[in-house]
């Protein structure tokens, strides 16, 4: 290229680096620049100074107004990345968390109450089919009635040889400490014990019932005994004895 | 305030701290608002041009690479946009070339040792005030109304060639400045 085909290029370069330059300029600079280097060099120059022109104005301090109306119009989503947010971030966990445990309280709290109610149900049932034993015991005809009358204990002891079925209804047991139960023992002819099962006297009622359904023959043993046991009960008897009623 | 510092409050900026967006703010606004008001000429519009433009900061504060040039050009050539496509608005003015794009001019902005020297922005300020009136009007025109020169000769009612010549002259003379000083 000649210099003088080159000179129009050159001339427009000032312009075209500002954005000056009219379309049809614009592009035929755009397509010479492909291929010239000094031309690149000679707008580098100018883009620099396009740049500098920027700062070629006096500042002005905007109103003090603005600095607040900015602040109040920075978008929410955005503001709550600040520290703030996270602060708020950090309640709702807290606060979601403390839901979360006072659901766990409550439902455990639930559960209790619906193991002490079927605890309960069952109590009943058992007093229930208890009852009904004495009841079905009392109306049958082999069933002997003997009576258990001691210094402690008054009641009855109902005994089916038959069926090897005793049961003891007795009236006003005193209430035992948590480490202490009541034991029944079936005392053979020698005078040995086996044990016949723990209770504990029921607390709603005046009377407490139990039905024992022993292992061995009823005709092989000739009393039964209860005695004040350490929880768990005993091998022997070992502690006070409430009563004995031989058959 | 150093250029690490800058630096580390941008980054903060785009990572949504307002503090440090109103440190960028109180630093750079009469800067930001000095351009606007330039391009605009009425304060009201030029506010608004300001506050947009440290809006979109706010929103694009993690486009700018503190590697890639200084802050203060990368911010003017942001409200430069915006305070022309204001006036676009207001008086039908034509669209920004792409080449006024913050993100093109990223590859022309100058050395950071240059542009941290503040007395050579005085220089170039006081030489856009020595050219010619008639130099200075073009130029004006040109750069901080975004007109093109067959736009200028309409509006001023010159031949073409002389609007072009009075330009390159212009635009010569400020690059000496700027190169010489």
């Amino acid at each position: 290229m000649t210099h003088d085909e080159h000179t129009p290029y050159l001339e427009n370069i000032p312009a075209y680096a500002i954005g000056a330059l009219d379309a049809d300029e614009f592009a035929a600079l755009e397509s010479h620049l492909q291929t010239c280097a000094s031309c690149r060099a000679e707008l580098a120059e100018y883009r620099v100074l396009n740049q500098s022109l920027l700062t070629a104005v006096p500042p002005r301090q905007p109103s003090a107004a603005l600095r607040k109306r900015l602040q109040s119009r920075l978008p929410s989503v955005q503001k709550t990345a600040r520290p703030q947010w996270n602060w708020n971030w950090s309640f709702s966990r807290m606060a979601v968390g403390a839901s979360l445990i006072l659901l766990l309280v409550m439902n455990m709290y639930s559960i209790l109450q619906t193991r002490a109610l079927q605890q309960e149900q069952a109590q009943l049932n058992r007093q229930v089919r208890t009852g009904q034993t004495v009841m079905s015991m009392l109306s049958y005809p082999a069933t002997e009635r003997l009576s258990i009358n001691s210094d402690k204990a008054v009641g009855s002891l109902l005994l089916d040889k038959e069926r090897d079925i005793v049961a003891l209804i007795v009236w006003n047991m005193p209430e035992l400490p948590e480490n202490e139960t009541y034991q029944i023992w079936l005392i053979d002819p020698q005078g040995e014990r086996v044990s016949a099962g723990i209770f504990s006297p029921e607390s709603d009622q005046a009377y407490t019932t139990k039905v024992v359904y022993p292992k061995q023959r009823l005709v092989d043993f000739t009393g039964v005994g209860v005695t004040v046991e350490p929880a768990g009960g005993s091998e022997q008897p070992t502690g006070e004895r409430l009563f004995k009623v031989d058959f | 305030m150093t250029n690490t510092d800058e630096g580390k409050l941008i980054a903060q900026v785009a990572q949504g701290n307002e503090a440090a967006f109103l440190a960028i703010y109180d630093r750079y606004a009469s800067r930001v608002h000095g351009l606007t008001l330039h391009i605009l000429g009425e304060d009201m519009l030029a506010e608004e041009a300001t506050q947009d433009t440290f809006l979109k900061v706010w929103s694009r504060a993690r486009d700018y690479l503190a590697e890639r040039g200084p802050f203060l050009p990368w911010l003017l050539t942001i409200a430069r946009r915006v305070a022309l496509d204001r006036l676009r608005l207001e008086a039908r003015r034509p669209l920004l070339s792409a080449a006024n794009d913050p993100e093109d001019a990223w590859q022309f902005i100058p050395e950071l040792e240059s542009l941290s020297d503040e007395s050579r922005w005085r220089s170039l300020y006081f030489a856009v005030q020595a050219l010619h009136p008639d130099q200075r009007k073009v130029v004006e025109l040109a750069y901080y109304q975004s007109m093109s020169q067959s736009e200028i000769a309409e509006v001023l009612g010159w031949p073409l060639g002389t609007v072009k010549t009075r330009l390159r002259s212009a635009l010569e003379a400020l690059r000496g400045v700027w190169n010489g000083t």
